[in-house]
């Protein structure tokens, strides 16, 4: 092997497997999805804390069981939610294997799935947040349940908490259909594999922080 | 030396400096020698403002009932003096050193991700300049580094101050997660054929628990800023007790990143010194996966040590025993590496080069420093201690002391491979010495007159105290401090001019960086090396004294050249790049106009073309950032290493 | 290389006189914690003593063997032979690892000890509650039967527990020889007990930044007999008998009734903001001026207790404690000379005496 040959073979800013045995992207990914654990276990604690606090000091004036703020938190709307985004994941990866198996309208298909999926989830929060505002729940350090104002924190921590988890959906949906232009045009491209795989890995984690967030905060 | 001697077939400095300067290539770039570049220049300027701001408080503080400074500009000078020297300054240094070195090191031809990491460079630039634009509109943040809850809610603290100081750091702190993720990717999966784990140089592993740190720290810390932001614009109170928010909670997630944050600013200067005092001693470091794994235990230990922050908080005698054994075990992994590093040194043949001293100065100040946390570990003396000038001293001994000695050896070791230049040896010393005199001269004191009871961030105080004469010499030694750095900005310009041209290895160094031409040529490594050891090109060098112990002998000896031949060097051309991209910076440049625009997005300052103007910026920036993200994808296919493969 | 390594003398020397300089600085000063005259600050000395002494210990065997080591393996020569390639030696390693461990224990343990005698709260300590403001202690004792500010009275030899709050933003409770600090958060209480065992006066400090003034935010510790302070109280309840002497402030005559009337008159303001018992000013927005003329310093701690320094504060607030709420308010030359003087009269008029200790 020649010099030049040799440097050739070794060009490029991130060689398909390195040292690790790894693509250089899905290892910067799973990285990254580490410290988005970290993001969103100090949202959600934050909002566990304080709900804790609300139902103390409600329980001291007997007021938990008719105020008590998870109330107006609706089962109904957000298992849905949750079914439509659970299905996004199944449908993500029936697109990867579509991809792998060079299944192109098989791809393209599984993929408007997800970004259709995905969008729903995104208005069905849209539509809860609108209702509860209307219900008297806002961005503010107080809440008014059947016309009494009760000082608590909880519709402030859960629409940041729920509202960033939101966004990352959002940003999900924009990469999925950058993702679904970018195969289209190119469809023989030799990439395509692994950008598939990585916007699926992210919607995987974004699934599964909704299932953290649906089961600690809708559910117990 | 032999090696010294050896002809050099790429650029040298004086070719590559003549010419005007080539703004494109910079502003462009994906290189991460360049990069690093940018990160060491913009730190070292963030270095001077932030020395300004601490003479500024130094000439107040000279003589009590002072009125030079009023106590707004003193709040917001310390305020802005801490965060410069931690986000602007020794963080980016870091960074930017080991950008520079650490492919180099480790056998790469550049970073993993080369358009993130000049993402991060401008990320990084953006928030720096958004913290320094609030002087001009209107006052810089006034809460202090750490930002203690209340005082920042809007009613304490009603300039726009502190929301520059969120989003300015939030901009930063984006640019340390990628970059950290960066380096992640780029040491654990870029290494060369033979580079395995536990042959990776000490500053590459050091690098490699940083990054891990910073992409589990600082998430709490986004969270945090975020909570109070919305508590600023939005009147969440999430800190705002009278409103039901909780004034320590802020304290839990601001120093559960927070101290972490402090062994982000040592732990790679700690690397450095690691390298460093081999190659002086010319033997290999005493207790390699000693001192490596210590690192790593550092890393963990800070984790669960946030609260000994908050000991006066009531946070209960139980908790407070744990953080104090937690804090108190963290002087173990500390200690060995202290005694790795005499150990390495004894017996050797030591080389007192300005870069040595800086590296034994640090060594020595960091021992105070360390000293000094034990006291600080324990809670009853730490509620004497804290809040005052003992705990300034304390601070100063490891950031400055430690950090920023330590960034001066690196700085002395390393210009040469980065300009092709040495630095002056003989000033070199002299700005050693006069440092190292007047570091004392103005932190020592403070030991004392913390003892003595003056509490920290007074902008003034009462005569008859018994902290006059101290806080007089406090602020005499700081101008030595600053004369000492004028010393060394005059050693810099006058050696890129004239100083000795730099050979490969000016130091008879043991790693990959110096078995190429200084400057590096932007491919680095004409051939990929195949690394057999810990001290690849020694081991070259000196066969007979090769050989590590954990190992067995190398029989193999590391395959690294140093000399290639014309035809090998034309060869070179082949080599691709990724190429020029304006992408990275048009993307931190929109995120940073939207930062302002959202600064002002509810301010009532004039009203309604405030907002309008704040709903514009954003707009601007979301347009420049999605400009950004079409010419990024099509930059990523054009350098695509599975479109460039050839079969 | 030799000049230089010959240089490291300096070191040594800068050590030599700091060392010095430490022993100088253990004068007793009026803030120093290396005198302490109360039971929780003597605690701390007394565990700071030894881990000062082990820490010295420490410092100059690493120093020392750093200094040596640097010395003696110096090069001596350009051309010196490659020296021996010595990689660690684990049982070293281990040794160094486990060694400071011990020293920790020791320190861990003697810690523990002092931490459980600092945080007991004697049920029988004489309760006092601080509450901070930006940028002022006021302090209430019965129940908030006596509210007073800036100066906090306390019995000798008896234990007090403060309980500590705050107003608005976070401080912290020093006085550094009788007490180590404890934070007042807004929302939270926290409590602080100690006794002193001489009396004096002692200065405090808020330790905490705190926004503008904080710098300007202290209070004085008044330990007295306990004789002395059950009289203090007693006629601290005592409502201040209408004065009408006179008082000189900055050349004029101040009289004291005129100045009452000032205090009293809704358009000066005085009123809205303090209380003084037995008058019609009912404001609790500033600190309770009630027995004003007894206090020891004027603006919390920032100027001692004179009529001129009163008038000066009364004539322009602000300049003398930058942010603070009384500057925002009286506008300097809003008060003219003649009743900044009545006011002077009257504020100073009101007082009982005390049988004041040395300040230590």
């Amino acid at each position: 092997m020649s010099a030049t040959s040799h440097a050739h073979d070794e060009a490029g800013q991130a060689p398909l497997v390195g040292s690790l045995g790894v693509d250089s992207r899905k290892l910067g990914l799973w990285a990254f999805i580490g410290s988005e654990t970290l993001f969103f276990t100090a949202l959600i604690t934050t909002h566990l804390i304080f709900y804790a606090r609300t139902k103390a000091d409600l329980a001291a004036k007997g007021m938990l069981e008719h105020m008590d703020p998870k109330l107006y938190l609706g089962i109904d709307l957000t298992t849905i939610l949750a079914a439509i985004l659970l299905a996004s994941s199944l449908t993500m990866v029936l697109a990867l294997a579509a991809t792998k198996s060079k299944e192109w309208p098989k791809f393209r298909f599984w993929l408007l799935a997800t970004i259709v999926l995905g969008s729903a989830f995104v208005l069905g929060q849209v539509y809860e947040f609108t209702h509860l505002y209307h219900e008297g729940l806002k961005l503010a350090p107080q809440y008014v349940y059947e016309g009494e104002t009760v000082k608590s924190l909880f519709g402030v921590t859960f629409f940041v908490m729920t509202g960033f988890h939101g966004l990352h959906v959002t940003l999900g949906v924009v990469w999925l259909i950058a993702v679904y232009f970018k195969v289209r045009r190119f469809a023989a491209s030799p990439e395509n594999p692994m950008d598939v795989e990585l916007v699926g890995l992210y919607w995987h984690f974004v699934d599964l922080v909704w299932v953290a967030i649906f089961t600690l905060v809708y559910l117990i | 030396m032999a090696i010294a001697e050896q002809k050099l077939t790429s650029v040298s400095p004086a070719t590559a400096s003549s010419g005007s300067f080539p703004w494109r290539t910079w502003l462009a770039t994906v290189d991460h020698k360049k990069i690093g570049i940018i990160y060491i220049v913009s730190a070292f300027v963030f270095f001077l403002l932030g020395g300004i701001e601490a003479m500024l408080m130094r000439v107040q503080l000279g003589t009590p009932n002072n009125t030079f400074l009023s106590a707004d500009v003193y709040n917001q000078l310390f305020t802005m003096h801490a965060t410069t020297m931690i986000f602007l300054m020794v963080m980016p240094m870091n960074v930017g050193i080991g950008n520079y070195v650490v492919p180099l090191m480790i056998g790469a031809r550049d970073m993993a991700f080369p358009r993130l990491n000049a993402l991060s460079i401008w990320l990084f630039l953006g928030g720096g300049l958004l913290l320094y634009l609030s002087f001009l509109t209107g006052g810089a943040p006034n809460g202090g580094w750490f930002a203690y809850a209340p005082l920042t809610q809007v009613q304490y603290s009603p300039t726009a101050g502190m929301d520059y100081w969120i989003l300015g750091l939030g901009l930063t702190g984006i640019a340390s997660i990628a970059g950290a993720l960066n380096f992640i990717v780029t040491v654990l999966n870029m290494r060369a054929p033979g580079m395995s784990i536990n042959r990776m140089p000490l500053f590459v592993w050091m690098n490699l628990v940083v990054s891990f740190i910073i992409i589990f720290a600082f998430p709490t810390f986004t969270v945090g800023s975020i909570q109070l932001l919305f508590d600023r614009q939005f009147g969440a109170a999430f800190f705002n007790p009278a409103q039901g928010g909780d004034a320590v909670l802020w304290q839990h997630l601001f120093w559960f990143f927070g101290h972490p944050e402090v062994y982000i600013l040592i732990l790679p200067v700690m690397g450095m010194i690691s390298e460093i005092l081999p190659v002086f001693s010319r033997k290999p470091i005493f207790g390699y996966s000693f001192v490596a794994f210590s690192g790593v235990g550092i890393g963990f230990l800070g984790f669960i040590v946030w609260a000994h922050h908050m000991f006066g908080v009531g946070m209960g005698p139980m908790a407070n025993a744990f953080f104090a054994a937690a804090s108190m075990v963290i002087a173990i992994p500390t200690g060995v590496k202290i005694f790795n590093w005499i150990a390495t040194m004894w017996a050797g043949d030591v080389r007192l080069t300005t870069a040595m001293l800086y590296a034994i100065g640090f060594i020595s100040m960091f021992i105070i420093g360390g000293i000094s946390g034990i006291t600080l570990a324990s809670p009853p003396i730490d509620l004497q201690q804290t809040d005052t000038y003992y705990v300034v001293a304390h601070l100063h001994y490891v950031l400055f002391g430690g950090s920023i000695l330590g960034l001066f050896a690196g700085a002395f070791y390393w210009f040469p491979k980065m300009t092709g230049r040495l630095l002056n040896e003989r000033i070199g010393k002299i700005q050693f010495w006069l440092m190292m005199i007047s570091f004392n001269i103005t932190f020592f004191p403070m030991h004392i007159v913390g003892t003595e009871g003056m509490p920290r961030r007074i902008y003034t105080y009462e005569a008859g105290m018994g902290w006059d004469m101290w806080n007089l010499i406090e602020t005499i030694g700081t101008f030595l401090l600053a004369f000492s750095v004028l010393i060394f900005i005059y050693n810099v310009l006058s050696s890129l001019r004239n100083g000795e041209v730099a050979s490969n290895d000016p130091w008879d160094a043991a790693t990959l960086e110096w078995t190429m031409p200084s400057p590096p040529p932007s491919y680095n490594f004409l051939h990929i090396p195949v690394v057999n050891s810990r001290r690849p090109l020694w081991d070259a060098k000196y066969p007979h004294a090769a050989g590590d112990d954990h190992h067995g002998p190398s029989s193999a000896p590391s395959q690294v050249r140093y000399e290639y031949t014309d035809e090998e060097t034309e060869g070179a051309k082949d080599i691709h790049m990724p190429s020029l991209t304006f992408s990275p910076m048009i993307f931190s440049g929109g995120l940073t106009v939207a930062s302002l625009g959202f600064i002002y997005i509810n301010k009532d300052i004039l009203g309604l073309p405030t907002r309008v103007a704040a709903l514009g910026f954003i707009l601007i920036g979301i347009v420049m950032v999605s400009i950004a993200i079409r010419g990024w994808i099509l930059d990523s296919r054009k350098d695509s290493p599975y479109l460039s493969q050839h079969h | 290389m030799r000049k230089e390594a010959r240089k490291r003398p300096i070191p040594l020397l800068v050590l030599v006189l700091s060392c010095a300089a430490m022993l100088a600085g253990c004068a007793n000063l009026p803030a120093t914690t290396l005198y302490t005259y109360g039971d929780h600050a003597t605690r701390v000395l007394d565990l700071l003593t030894p881990v000062f002494w082990m820490a010295v210990g420490v410092f100059v065997i690493v120093q020392g063997a750093l200094v040596y080591t640097v010395i003696r393996f110096r090069s001596k020569q350009a051309s010196a032979p490659v020296p021996t390639q010595i990689h660690g030696n684990t049982k070293i390693e281990i040794i160094w690892t486990i060694a400071p461990a011990f020293i920790l224990l020791v320190i861990a343990v003697m810690t523990f000890r002092t931490q459980a005698a600092n945080s007991y709260q004697p049920p029988e300590a004489m309760k006092i509650r601080a509450i901070a403001h930006q940028w002022w202690f006021e302090f209430q004792y019965d129940d908030g039967k006596i509210v007073t500010a800036s100066d906090l009275y306390i019995p000798v030899g008896q234990s007090v527990q403060i309980q500590l709050e705050a107003a608005d933003v976070m401080h912290n409770f020093w006085i550094p020889k009788l007490a180590g600090k404890t934070y007042m958060i807004p929302g939270k209480t926290n409590y602080l007990a100690f006794k002193a065992t001489e009396s004096g006066i002692f200065r405090a400090f808020c330790a905490e930044f705190c926004g503008e003034s904080h710098g300007n935010m202290r209070f004085r510790v008044i330990a007295l007999d306990p004789a002395e302070f059950a009289q203090w109280k007693t006629n601290y309840a005592t409502t201040p008998a209408a004065t009408n002497g006179t008082a000189q402030a900055l050349g004029l005559t101040g009289d004291a009734a005129r100045g009452a009337a000032i205090f009293a008159d809704p358009k000066k303001q005085c009123a809205a903001c303090h209380i003084i018992e037995g008058t019609t000013a009912k404001g609790k927005i500033g600190p309770n001026l009630t027995h004003y003329g007894n206090r020891l310093t004027i603006a919390a701690g920032v100027l001692p207790y004179t009529t001129d320094n009163l008038a000066q504060w009364l004539h322009d607030p602000a300049s003398i404690k930058p942010g603070n709420l009384m500057g925002r308010v009286i506008k300097k030359g809003m008060l003219k000379d003649q009743e900044v003087a009545d006011l002077v009269a009257y504020l100073d008029g009101m007082k009982f005496a005390v049988n004041m200790p040395a300040e230590k």
